[in-house]
């Protein structure tokens, strides 16, 4: 359909403006073939020789995310910590992105790739509403989610742009508010997978899955019976717990407040726990 | 046809009478700002008539389907691909409307071996304050026309006169809630319908002497084979994305 002379912003004569108008009119909603359609670079192609040393390298995922299904919906968090091998390099580090008024995608692993990632499904689910004149369906949400991660393989088995996100949100077309929340795990290869209860992810996440699985069994209130305060109490004490062990991941910085983010994706929309908030009942939580 | 002036321009004075021949009977749109943001409103018989373009932008339009489609689509694509080439922040009307739309308009309008365009656009950008709220219209020959507080589109020039005239006189109350500016945009639009539905010698007198009483009337009749439509673009609405369609409940609390 391209030819070779630009995108369809550039084109000023008859001819072009036709093929142009054309072109935007048959695709259906997807971002991604606008993109290539404006010669927008969604791979980054490396070094053949590059390729050769993948298999000896881990994804590095230096972090922890985690996210619980409670009364309303979902609660999700991550750590403010960047590093870079052993050195903090950053404290105030964004890791739970909201994606759209009911999306939430928390990441772990490279954050230029997750950030951008991040940006693309932004801007897809938007396009997809504002062209298409309705929402993207939820199974569609997670495959555009899946179809990213997936495209990203060759920076991922190359250990420089691996990303294992956790993605929440809100299902309004679900019967009643208990089965609105819910939470999908991906893998690198983009395969997702709902998780019923809880979900963590990053280094610091092998410290709490243990913690996660016997508060949602045997815990005096189950996470799904939850409500907002104490989900909240519990991720921050999660973090901690993780931040104990896991030198990538901070808890809660008393000498200059810095608290974990925390985002709720309810019925009516996503929602930031506030610093004040969590620092008043993080202070209460505190065992006497 | 070119070599010879008088040909062309009789030409182009045949294809706007042909265009707007065709816009005339046409459903025309009211924009409004009150004291929450803007609205556009309408009323539509089936096909959607208010649409988002970008987090900031809302556009509306009288026309032939196929061709607000075809432009809705251009503006939709040219807006979402800078703003995620840049940011979302660098995409504004002006930009929109005089490198991209207008140029579409006056061109497909002045080559007159070609299809043209049977389309008048209105479309509606929230400032980061009300004092940077703009209106902008677009004829179908391409010429741009802006305003900060209303704006109107129909099928003629009288038509559209004759709307904002009665906008104009209504203006005392700018800081008029949801509900109200609701009430005067429908009293506009049934201004424009009662003009729109007169042989086109009696639309030249642009004054409807409708009352209240009389525009509801018009309101009702439509409502028969259509249904009111309103799109508002919303400073405090949460998010990047000010735009959101009114739901049925604020339309009929505003008609009680």
């Amino acid at each position: 359909m391209m030819n070779g002379t630009g995108n369809f912003l550039n084109r000023t004569d008859t001819g072009d403006r036709e093929l142009a108008l054309q072109e935007v009119v048959n695709h259906k909603g997807d971002f991604l073939t606008l993109l290539r359609h404006a010669n927008y670079p969604l791979k980054i192609d490396l070094p053949s020789e590059t390729t050769q040393h993948a298999v000896d390298v881990e994804i590095a995922h230096s972090t922890t995310v985690v996210a619980v299904r409670y009364r309303d919906g979902v609660i999700i968090a991550g750590d403010r910590r960047a590093t870079a091998g052993t050195a903090v390099i950053y404290d105030r580090a964004e890791k739970v992105l909201q994606i759209d008024r009911h999306s939430v995608l928390a990441i772990s692993g490279s954050p230029a790739i997750a950030y951008e990632i991040a940006r693309i499904l932004e801007h897809s689910f938007q396009y997809f509403r504002r062209s298409q004149l309705q929402e993207l369906s939820l199974q569609g949400k997670l495959r555009m989610l899946s179809r990213l991660i997936r495209d990203n393989l060759a920076m991922a088995l190359q250990g420089i742009g691996g990303v294992i996100p956790i993605f929440a949100l809100y299902d309004l077309g679900a019967a009643d508010d208990e089965n609105g929340g819910k939470i999908f795990f991906y893998d690198a290869l983009g395969a997702h997978f709902e998780n019923v209860n809880f979900a963590t992810t990053g280094s610091g996440s092998i410290w709490i899955r243990g913690v996660l699985r016997y508060l949602s069994r045997f815990g005096d209130t189950p996470l799904h019976e939850m409500d907002m305060q104490q989900a909240a109490i519990t991720i921050l004490r999660l973090l901690d717990i993780a931040s104990e062990y896991d030198a990538a991941t901070s808890g809660y910085n008393a000498k200059v407040q810095i608290f974990p983010t925390i985002k709720t994706v309810t019925r009516t929309g996503v929602n930031t726990v506030s610093d004040d908030d969590l620092a008043t009942w993080y202070t209460e939580a505190q065992p006497e | 046809m070119r070599d010879e002036p008088y040909r062309w321009i009789e030409a182009i004075q045949d294809r706007q009478d042909y265009i707007e021949d065709q816009l005339r009977p046409g459903s025309p749109v009211v924009g409004i700002t009150y004291n929450e943001g803007m609205m556009l409103l309408t009323i539509s018989k089936g096909q959607r008539k208010i649409f988002e373009v970008h987090d900031r932008i809302a556009l509306s339009a009288i026309g032939h389907p196929a061709d607000i489609e075809r432009l809705r689509m251009l503006v939709t694509d040219t807006a979402s691909v800078q703003g995620f080439q840049n940011a979302t922040e660098d995409i504004n009307l002006h930009r929109l409307t005089n490198y991209t739309l207008a140029p579409a308009f006056k061109q497909a309008f002045e080559s007159i071996v070609g299809e043209a365009y049977i389309i008048k656009m209105l479309l509606a950008e929230l400032g980061s304050t009300s004092e940077r709220n703009q209106f902008t219209g677009i004829n179908f020959d391409g010429i741009v026309r802006t305003n900060a507080t209303f704006a109107v589109i129909g099928g003629t020039g009288a038509i559209e006169t004759g709307m904002q005239n009665y906008l104009a006189a209504a203006q005392t109350d700018t800081d008029r809630d949801l509900t109200a500016a609701l009430r005067l945009g429908l009293e506009t639009w049934a201004v424009g319908k009662e003009l729109s539905s007169r042989e086109s010698d009696e639309t030249e007198s642009e004054d409807t002497e409708l009352d209240t009483t009389q525009m509801y009337e018009v309101i009702d009749t439509a409502r028969e084979e259509g249904e009111i439509e309103g799109g508002v673009l919303e400073a405090a609405q949460q998010g990047a994305s000010k735009f959101r369609l009114l739901t049925a409940q604020e339309i009929e609390a505003a008609l009680k």
